[in-house]
């Protein structure tokens, strides 16, 4: 997140990303062994794939909670500004590279990039909107 | 928006952080609030002017 880890809101987030980080790889590793072994087939492969999606979609919920808890309306403010250009820059360079998938044949890329991408482009924003108010 | 925050925490010897403090902001508040590149919530505004015993429109000014 933006500043110092003074900030007991950042500290929260960091607390519970950790713990999302931990359940991911725990489930993801339960996931691949479940398809390794067993082989499932039907509703519960779905879930099965599913599952692992679940603690990284909770960082969506965890911005949310920290942008409710966060005090200083500033860095409230900086943050907001990091993510709304983060999902500006996601959507931009996923649109043009969907065109140029369909017109000019480049590789296809992956959805699972995109929510990768879109915290990508969120750090950087994070750190040029530092800089803007330096 | 123009303001007298530098002026003010200089006649009280207070630094970013001093003043950071008192408000239960960040020093980079303080620092963006100062140099004009944000303008605080009204509440946030009034807690400067209780803090330095004054009002909003003697800190704050909305000339260019």
């Amino acid at each position: 997140m933006f500043c110092s880890t003074n900030n007991p809101a950042i500290k929260r987030f960091n607390r519970r990303f950790m713990v999302a980080m931990a359940l991911y790889i725990a489930i993801m590793l339960l996931s691949v062994w479940a398809f390794k072994i067993y082989h499932p087939s039907g509703g519960i492969a779905y879930i099965l794939a599913v599952l692992p999606s679940l603690p990284i979609l909770g960082m969506l919920a965890m911005v949310g909670m920290y942008l409710t808890e966060e005090k200083d309306e500033f860095l409230r403010n900086a943050q907001i500004q990091a993510l709304i250009w983060g999902m500006g820059a996601t959507l931009a360079v996923t649109t043009v590279w969907g065109c140029l998938e369909d017109f000019a044949h480049v590789r296809h890329m992956d959805l699972f990039l995109v929510y990768p991408m879109y915290w990508f482009f969120v750090g950087v924003s994070t750190v040029l909107v530092k800089l803007r108010y330096k | 928006m123009k303001n007298r925050l530098r002026v003010l925490r200089a006649e009280r010897n207070w630094s970013q952080a001093d003043l950071a403090e008192r408000l239960e902001v960040s020093r980079q508040s303080v620092n963006a609030i100062e140099t004009g590149k944000f303008d605080p919530s009204l509440p946030l505004a009034f807690k400067l002017a209780r803090l330095f015993e004054t009002t909003i429109e003697a800190i704050f000014s909305d000339e260019s």
